[in-house]
């Protein structure tokens, strides 16, 4: 009874409610009016508006569905190397590194909190034309001349790897380090090779360290803009620089909301169907467990 | 044979290791010794100099866009660690929170960029001058995206039973949650703070958007910098906040408490 009344004493707590009008108004309204946004067409006469679907139908051609394409190829190539490199460093970091663990964690924790533009600029110094990379090749002789590397497929792929790769090992990392080491001794006692125990035990258990990171670095590694633009130098078109371009060079705020939306539909789409093609493949491997 | 075999296994992971850790590190290693050299970049290395670093402190474009990182930082960092402790208070008195609290998840699954393009419209919109007051708004929705798993994590792992001891002995409501809860939470407050920082520090993709023509901030300075050709002075720069982030890491990984988040 007692903490009842005293409930009843304490003045309303307002505070809280404004944390939600906070969230409410500049969150959820902000992706609200951007579907509005997105079906209102303006006139060449000021004042006089259309609503309708004319502002998708814009982007219903084959650039832009090949602009979106080539996103997801981007993101899902930065995902499988960031996997590939990461995963052994997070298994390192869980097994292996012994008293040297908090070390190597800081030296990956501290690229995650630094400016990444800092990292991209550290790459200019590698790959330009009178960079580190071209004088060590001219060095042991693999090449005549120096060469420029930017302005790349490859190159862009590279860097962003560069970039995200601390959100794919920190998520495995942390599922790894609370793995009962027993299961993988035991697995190796009962027979099985390092590679099979790999297989069957190790990655079905770190799977939803591996999801996250998946998350992690797909999401943002889709709509980014600034790594394609300053080591591709403008000639590599993605899904983030037409949404710049339209937001803030052409002025149409109508088409780019439009165009936000539609790569985030087609976003969220790819993620759920990759989902359920992962979801199939584990579970089917996950059968010989049984 | 098998020795050998043997001896490779054991050799590979730590190698490659290794060379990832070269890969990580040997960027920044030659962005820093370019901050001493005495040319600037495309000639190779001629002596050392500190000229690069009086240039950044001379340089007042610089100071400014630091400074207006530091106080949007600063301020989105402390209005979300209001916000979160407003909830928690809330919580206190027997709101029921764990479904709220799906509310504030949104922030850091949707991607940056669309929350950046629906913000600046919406502001537009609303004809807010973009500027300061914008970007401390943006900045506010992704950090809070953050303190408030870490901290609401740490409130639930408290032991209530101090709460009820505090309220029996006849403490008000207030005074159990600025004198009992509060310090409890303090270290957590701290690091959730320290990342929020760090997060709008290093924000690039939402001051891009909401900043306007006015306030840059000092991400969209190296932005400009590099996109107009390579610069030593920025290669001080990055040396200075390269420091910067180690100390706060340091300081973050003292307080010892893993970001729930990843």
């Amino acid at each position: 009874m007692k903490f009842k009344e005293l409930i009843k004493k304490e003045k309303p707590f307002f505070g809280v409610s404004l944390s939600f009008v906070w969230q409410g108004l500049f969150f959820y309204l902000p992706l609200i009016f951007i579907i509005l946004l997105s079906v209102i067409q303006l006139s060449t006469i000021p004042g006089y508006y259309k609503i309708g679907l004319a502002n998708f139908l814009y982007f219903f051609n084959l650039s832009y569905i090949n602009i979106i394409l080539k996103s997801f190829g981007l993101a899902l190539i930065n995902c499988v190397l960031c996997f590939i490199v990461g995963f052994p460093i997070a298994y390192f970091l869980a097994f292996k590194a012994g008293r040297f663990r908090n070390l190597f964690l800081f030296l990956l924790i501290l690229p995650f909190w630094t400016n990444f533009l800092l990292h991209v600029y550290a790459w200019f110094y590698v790959l330009e034309k009178a960079g580190f990379l071209s004088n060590l090749l001219l060095f042991f002789g693999f090449i005549k001349e120096p060469i420029g590397f930017l302005n790349s497929y490859w190159t862009i792929l590279l860097v962003m790897m560069y970039c995200y790769l601390p959100f794919m090992v920190l998520p495995i990392y942390s599922v790894l380090e609370r793995l009962n080491k027993n299961v993988l001794e035991a697995s190796a006692d009962l027979g099985a090779s390092s590679l099979q125990t790999w297989f069957r035990i190790t990655l079905p258990l770190s799977l939803s360290g591996l999801k996250s990171g998946f998350f992690l670095v797909f999401v943002p590694s889709f709509g980014e803009f600034a790594i394609p633009g300053l080591i591709g130098g403008d000639k590599y078109v993605f899904v983030g620089t037409v949404i710049t371009q339209f937001i803030l060079s052409n002025g149409s705020m109508n088409l780019g909301a439009a165009f936000t939306l539609i790569s985030s539909i087609a976003l969220i789409g790819l993620i759920i169907a990759m989902y359920l093609v992962g979801y199939k493949y584990i579970k089917n491997f996950g059968k010989i467990d049984d | 044979m098998i020795k050998i075999k043997n001896f490779l296994g054991n050799i590979s992971l730590p190698l490659f290791v290794s060379l990832v850790f070269l890969f990580l590190y040997l960027p920044l290693v030659i962005l820093i010794v370019f901050s001493f050299n005495d040319a600037p970049f495309p000639a190779p290395w001629t002596g050392f100099s500190l000229k690069w670093y009086h240039e950044l402190m001379d340089s007042p474009e610089i100071w400014r866009s630091f400074y207006t990182s530091v106080v949007v930082g600063v301020s989105a960092t402390f209005l979300s660690i209001m916000m979160t402790l407003s909830l928690i208070y809330y919580n206190l008195m027997g709101g029921k929170l764990k479904k709220l609290l799906l509310l504030f998840y949104g922030n850091i699954l949707v991607p940056e960029i669309v929350l950046a393009v629906s913000l600046l419209c919406f502001l537009t919109f609303l004809s807010i001058p973009l500027g300061f007051l914008t970007l401390i708004i943006s900045h506010t929705i992704l950090c809070s995206g953050y303190v408030l798993p870490i901290v609401y994590g740490r409130f639930l792992s408290i032991d209530k039973s101090v709460i009820e001891a505090s309220l029996d002995l006849g403490a008000t409501m207030s005074n159990t949650f600025f004198k009992i809860v509060v310090p409890l939470l303090k270290p957590s407050l701290f690091a959730a703070g320290l990342l929020a920082f760090i997060i709008s520090f290093d924000d690039f993709v939402l001051s891009f958007f909401c900043a306007g023509s006015d306030a840059q901030t000092l991400s969209l300075f190296i932005y400009s910098m590099i996109r107009s050709g390579v610069s030593p002075i920025v290669n001080a720069l990055s040396t200075i906040l390269l420091i910067f982030s180690s100390l706060l890491v340091m300081v973050f990984c003292y307080l010892n408490i893993k970001t729930k988040i990843f």
